[in-house]
C-alpha cells in the first residue's frame, strides 16, 4: 500500500474552510514556494506576488482536489512555475541586470555584505542560466525533489533531466570560472 | 556502476551523495570506494559549485506577506458554543411554561368560583394616616 501523501489532509481542511488547516497549509508550503518564485525570478517582490497567487488557486482548487491523481507538492509546484513563465515571457525584453541592488552598504558589518555580495552573484548567475536549465537545478536541488518527482513535474525522462542539470552546472562553472556562459543555451 | 554512469551522476547531482539517486546511491558510493584518485577529483570539483550553490539563502516570508495569505483564505465563521445555546433555550422555554401555568390557574379559579380572587390594595392607594374600611371605634 502506497503511502498517503502527507499534505491531503491539509487540503481537505482547507475545503471545509478549517482556519486551522489554512495556516497549517500557509506555514508549510510558503516557505518553499517563495524560495522557488524568487530563484526562478531573481525578484522577491514578483516572488511574493506569485506566492499570493497559487495560494488563491488553491483556495479556489481545494475542494475539487482528487487524491491520487498527483501529489499537493507537486501541483502548487506546477502552479507556481506556470505563473514564474507567465512573467518571465512578459519581461523577455527586460535587460537581466536591472535587478534592483536594495542593500545600503553602511547599515552591514562586514560578514553580512560579504553574504549578500555572495547571495547576488549566485541570482544572478541563475537568473543568467536559460529557463529549463534553472528549472531542473531549482526544483533538484534547491527544492530537493527527487529525480523522479522533478522529472515528473517538468514534463521530461529522467536521462533529460539530467542532461538539464549536467549543463547547468557546467555553465555555472564556467561563470565561476569568469569565463562567463557557456554556449550552451538549450 | 560504471566509470561513465559515475561522472553522469556526480556532473548531474554534486558531490553530496545524499543527493544521488536512491536506486544508483550504493553502488556508486562503492564505485567511488574502488576508485580513490579519480573519483576524488570529480567529486572536488562538483563540491565547489556544491558550495557555490548552498551559499545562496532566501529570507524567510515576513509576517505581513503570511497575514496577507492566511486573510485571502475562506475561513468558516466560528459557531456559539452548542452547550449554551441549549441552556438559554431551556430558561426561555421554562419562563414561559411557568407563566402558562400560573395563567392557567388564575382562569380556572375564576370559573369555578365565579369570582375575580381577591386582590390587595395597591400600598400607593393607603397610608398610615387611614384610608383602612375597619371600623376601629368599638374598641
Amino acid at each position: 500500500m502506497s503511502e498517503r501523501d502527507p499534505d491531503a489532509e491539509l487540503l481537505e481542511g482547507v475545503a471545509r474552510q478549517d482556519p486551522a488547516a489554512v495556516r497549517s497549509l500557509v506555514a508549510r508550503k510558503l516557505p518553499r514556494l517563495l524560495a522557488l518564485a524568487t530563484r526562478m525570478l531573481g525578484d522577491r517582490m514578483e516572488a511574493e506576488d506569485v506566492a499570493q497567487e497559487v495560494f488563491v488557486r488553491i483556495w479556489k482548487q481545494a475542494s475539487r482536489w482528487r487524491e491520487g491523481e498527483a501529489k499537493v507538492d507537486t501541483w502548487v509546484h506546477r502552479v507556481a512555475l506556470n505563473l514564474c513563465y507567465d512573467r518571465l515571457r512578459g519581461r523577455r525584453e527586460v535587460p537581466q541586470d536591472d535587478m534592483p541592488d536594495e542593500i545600503d552598504p553602511a547599515a552591514l558589518p562586514d560578514a553580512a555584505l560579504e553574504a549578500r555580495a555572495q547571495d547576488k552573484r549566485v541570482r544572478e548567475a541563475l537568473a543568467a542560466l536559460p529557463a529549463r536549465q534553472r528549472e531542473a537545478l531549482v526544483l533538484n536541488y534547491y527544492q530537493e525533489m527527487s529525480n523522479i518527482d522533478a522529472a515528473a513535474l517538468m514534463g521530461i525522462t529522467v536521462d533529460a533531466l539530467e542532461s538539464l542539470l549536467a549543463r547547468a552546472r557546467r555553465n555555472l562553472r564556467a561563470q565561476l570560472a569568469g569565463s562567463g556562459l557557456s554556449k550552451d543555451k538549450s | 556502476m560504471t566509470p561513465e554512469r559515475f561522472h553522469q551522476i556526480v556532473e548531474a547531482y554534486g558531490a553530496d551523495p545524499r543527493r544521488w539517486p536512491q536506486h544508483e546511491r550504493a553502488a556508486a558510493e562503492a564505485w567511488a570506494a574502488a576508485h580513490r584518485a579519480e573519483a576524488d577529483a570529480l567529486l572536488a570539483d562538483a563540491a565547489g559549485i556544491d558550495a557555490w550553490l548552498a551559499a545562496d539563502k532566501v529570507d524567510p516570508p515576513g509576517a505581513a506577506l503570511q497575514q496577507r495569505i492566511i486573510g485571502s483564505a475562506p475561513v468558516r465563521r466560528p459557531s456559539a458554543p452548542r452547550r449554551k445555546l441549549w441552556w438559554s433555550g431551556a430558561a426561555v422555554a421554562g419562563v414561559g411554561v411557568l407563566v402558562g401555568m400560573a395563567g392557567a390557574f388564575a382562569v380556572s379559579f375564576f370559573v369555578l368560583t365565579g369570582t375575580v380572587p381577591q386582590m390587595h390594595e395597591s400600598s400607593y392607594l393607603t397610608s398610615s394616616f387611614g384610608g383602612s374600611s375597619a371600623d376601629w371605634s368599638g374598641e
